[in-house]
């Protein structure tokens, strides 16, 4: 916490004997005995809340507090007694004429003694996301799935011994924390912004740490690897708040990795789906399971991320890549999608094989008013692996006023909105089903 | 205000006696009286107004009094002169300014010596307020401890080391504020505001299948509270301004749920503070049928009005732990009438349908609306 410990030490309780301005007395404020972060992934947000002992005079006392070279919204702060509250009276928080990042606090107490009080701000610099690597076993109708989350800390703080929580959720804010950070004064100023040029140490520091980065992170992460944490998971509101066991220590530049949750036996759906309009003329795999009890899962929602999908191939538990999926945030109870991309090994041919026209219509002037068209197709959905899939093909019409009527192997049938059909199939390893289908589409006054 | 910051900013009021003879201009200063009470009123959202009083101590005849600034930016227009006593000896003849200065001039004619006291005012730059609220709602968000905080922002280039500021004709404290500061007060403490939270779907705004989308479609989500006196509240409008809000954690501690910036909320209105979305409820908007019916068409066969007949399929999820009252938003265009309708709902207006669906924890419900749009050209 050096960056932290260095601009406290230049913080100090100014207590006035009265309530007049007068002698004052220099008190060095303590350090801090707890901090905890509930750190946000959906902005550059994080809530700082940190504890400590003042020692207040009776009278009017002054607390001064700077945050130099560090990314806190200084209209977020806030302090508030935790003991003696009937005692203390917060005055206001002023933002001195010709200074920068620094509020001085002017408390009025009705006795002298100890004061536990809470300070707490709005940071930039902090974050966290979530991945997950999954690793398919047999046949494929099984996955262990594995999550994780990564937090950063490029605040220009250190955060030492904190209680560190992640908040799942989607927040609503006006101003980047980073530009209100960046803001001199704290709430900007009326009228014209005089040519004064801005501070940058914030900056320039933010920029040189970034470089190094990633080669701090890696080490961190590998001596995290060994001694995973509990995390504690909990709704608030639209939010879900995953609290992780004990304490960590952040250091300005450097990353954590901390496992948060292993389910060693999902069941998963291999799913391939071929729909011209959406994905063109390639069949699409997705991996299909739901975020429930019976999946060995349910217990929260699952924060988006990135999903690396990985094969076992033999009992050395050699891997092979499948592919990787950005999805979205999954609520518990969802049943989710995971689209690994292209394949070649599920083939889908949809074929027209028949077109004509039928029952024209003619105005009074001899013209075509109304008339149908008749399409006929032929899919064929073929399974070149060693395994059994489903396969879901999606036709659209392209008329609103049509008909269907279908033969074959066509599997589960669904129309899904105006214009759309889906047909479900369950193909065994290596085999091939055809089915047909004829569209009747109704034009002109055919179509009235 | 001060002397010091009379001199640092304002230049100078100075009385200037003319002559007896004739008016040439500004001969001689006179006095140069101190501030007695200053106001800054700041009830207005894009104007800041300073009243200041003074005495001036006047000889009999014409009296040229002198006011000049520097340093700060004044609107010349702006800037008003009353006498508040002697009113029947002190005549206000004119005021004029002088060529390529910050200043002006009055010419006030007195019937004999005497000392008058006078209110100036003027409007006067980079100087406002703003409000912030912080708001923390309870556990079940039934309840909202919100506290409104002043910001006063003074850059005008003044210092006010005495003022009362006026926030509204009612609302008025002593304050004191340098240049270049910033300051937050607190206003005022509402310890449980009670709070409505409400999930609003406007299907004319959100996508309607979120299978088709990359990223989770967000339900807006607000709570809603009434400047009202049985909420706590009701005494006077409530500002417009950024608020944020917390919730209990149930650990003592809070969480950041959202910021939103609301506008003026008079008294017995409402205010909604947009707070985020949820992700837990999620709508799934299918149209299933669009169909030309009743088609009319003129001689030459071209249509010239027909009616629909249309068929709206909604999906309403619950993935959360609790239970949720979803405001559910259609909107039909035109000349309308609903065949059937699975669920109740209420005109907001004439095209806009507002459904409020009750969903229990991890539940969902369909709505089937049917209706014929009519007399379509």
């Amino acid at each position: 916490m050096r960056r932290m410990f260095f601009f406290m030490l230049a913080a100090f309780l100014l207590a006035v004997p009265g309530p007049a301005e007068g002698k004052m007395d220099l008190v060095t404020l303590p350090a801090r005995d707890a901090v905890e972060l509930t750190i946000y992934n959906s902005a550059d947000l994080t809530l700082a809340r940190d504890r400590r002992v003042l020692t207040m005079k009776k009278g009017l006392n002054q607390l001064q507090f700077s945050w130099a070279n560090t990314l806190i919204d200084p209209t977020s702060l806030e302090m508030q007694p935790l003991a003696q509250g009937e005692n203390i009276d917060l005055l206001d928080l002023v933002f001195p004429p010709r200074t920068s990042q620094l509020g001085l606090w002017r408390l009025q107490s009705g006795r002298s003694g100890r004061l536990p009080v809470e300070i707490s701000y709005l940071t930039s610099g902090l974050s966290w996301r979530a991945f997950y690597l999954a690793t398919l076993q047999g046949n494929e109708t099984k996955m262990r799935l594995e999550g994780f989350v990564r937090v950063t800390n490029v605040s220009g703080e250190d955060y030492e011994n904190a209680k560190v929580r992640l908040v799942v959720g989607q927040v609503h804010l006006l101003d980047r924390i980073a530009d209100l950070a960046r803001r001199v004064p704290p709430y900007g100023r009326p009228g014209p912004v005089p040519g004064v040029p801005r501070p940058e140490a914030a900056d320039a520091g933010l920029r040189r740490e970034r470089m190094v980065e990633a080669k701090a992170a890696l080490s961190q992460m590998q001596a995290l690897e060994a001694r995973p944490k509990e995390i504690v998971k909990e709704g608030l509101s639209e939010y879900f708040l995953y609290t992780i066991e004990g304490t960590e220590t952040i250091s300005h530049g450097w990353s954590k990795r901390l496992p948060s949750f292993d389910s060693p036996q999902v069941p998963v759906v291999n799913l391939y789906k071929y729909e011209e309009e959406q994905y063109g003329p390639a069949v699409m795999r997705f991996l299909s399971f739901k975020n429930d009890q019976a999946h060995g899962l349910g217990q929260t929602p699952i924060p988006g991320g990135l999903l690396k999908v990985y094969r076992n191939l033999d009992s050395a538990g050699h891997l092979s890549f499948e592919g990787q999926s950005q999805f979205k945030y999954i609520p518990v109870g969802e049943k989710v999608e995971l689209n690994l991309g292209p394949v070649e090994d599920v083939l889908v041919r949809a074929k027209p094989m028949n077109f004509r026209t039928d029952r024209y219509l003619f105005d009074a002037e001899g013209d075509i008013s109304g008339w149908d068209e008749i399409r006929e197709f032929e899919v064929e959905v073929k399974n070149t692996r060693g395994i059994p899939i489903q396969v879901e093909v999606r036709r659209h019409a392209p008329s609103a006023k049509w008909e269907l009527t279908k033969k074959g192997a066509f599997g589960a049938y669904e129309q899904v909105d105006l214009n759309t059909v889906k047909f479900t199939l369950a193909l065994k390893p290596g085999e091939t089903q055809t089915f047909q289908y004829t569209l009747t589409t109704h034009h002109g006054r055919r179509a009235d | 205000m001060s002397r010091q910051s009379f001199f640092g900013v304002l230049c100078g009021l100075a009385l200037l006696i003319l002559l007896p003879s004739q008016a040439e201009a500004r001969i001689k200063l006179a006095a140069l009286p101190d501030r007695a009470d200053t106001v800054i009123r700041l009830d207005h959202p894009a104007a800041t107004l300073i009243e200041e009083e003074r005495v001036l101590t006047l000889q009999k005849g014409l009296n040229h009094v002198d006011f000049s600034w520097k340093g700060v930016s004044i609107d010349a227009d702006s800037i008003r002169l009353k006498v508040l006593t002697q009113t029947d000896k002190v005549a206000l003849l004119s005021l004029s300014y002088p060529p390529e200065e910050a200043s002006l001039v009055w010419e006030m004619h007195a019937k004999e010596a005497v000392e008058v006291a006078v209110r100036i005012s003027y409007l006067l730059s980079n100087i406002d307020r703003l409000i912030a609220y912080r708001g923390v709602a309870n556990l079940d968000e039934t309840q909202l401890q919100l506290r409104s905080f002043l910001v006063l922002r003074n850059f005008s280039g003044e210092d006010f080391d005495q003022a009362i500021i006026f926030l509204s004709s009612s609302q008025s404290f002593p304050e004191q504020i340098q240049n270049e500061e910033t300051k937050q007060i607190l206003l005022f403490t509402k310890p449980a505001v009670p709070i409505r939270k409400v999930w609003t779907f406007d299907a004319g705004q959100l996508p309607w299948d979120p299978e088709k989308l990359e990223s989770n479609v967000g339900i807006p989500v607000v709570y809603r509270l009434e400047n009202v006196p049985k909420a706590g509240l009701g005494a006077f409008g409530l500002w417009k301004g950024k608020v944020r809000v917390f919730q209990e954690d149930g650990h003592q501690g809070t969480i950041f749920l959202g910021e939103d910036q609301t506008q003026m909320v008079p008294v017995g209105e409402r205010m909604e503070i947009y707070i985020g979305d949820s992700r837990d409820l999620v709508v799934t908007q299918r149209k299933m049928r669009e169909e030309r019916v009743n088609v009319r068409r003129n001689k030459k066969g071209q249509i010239v009005l027909y009616d629909t007949d249309e068929l709206i399929q909604a999906r309403l999820e619950n993935f959360k732990d609790r239970a949720a009252r979803l405001t559910l938003i259609q909107h039909v265009l035109g000349e309308w009438n609903m065949e059937d309708c699975n669920l109740e709902y209420r005109r907001r207006d004439a095209n806009t349908l507002e459904f409020e669906v009750d969903l229990a924890p991890h539940s969902h419900r369909e709505l089937v609306m049917h209706y014929h749009r009519r007399n379509v050209r």
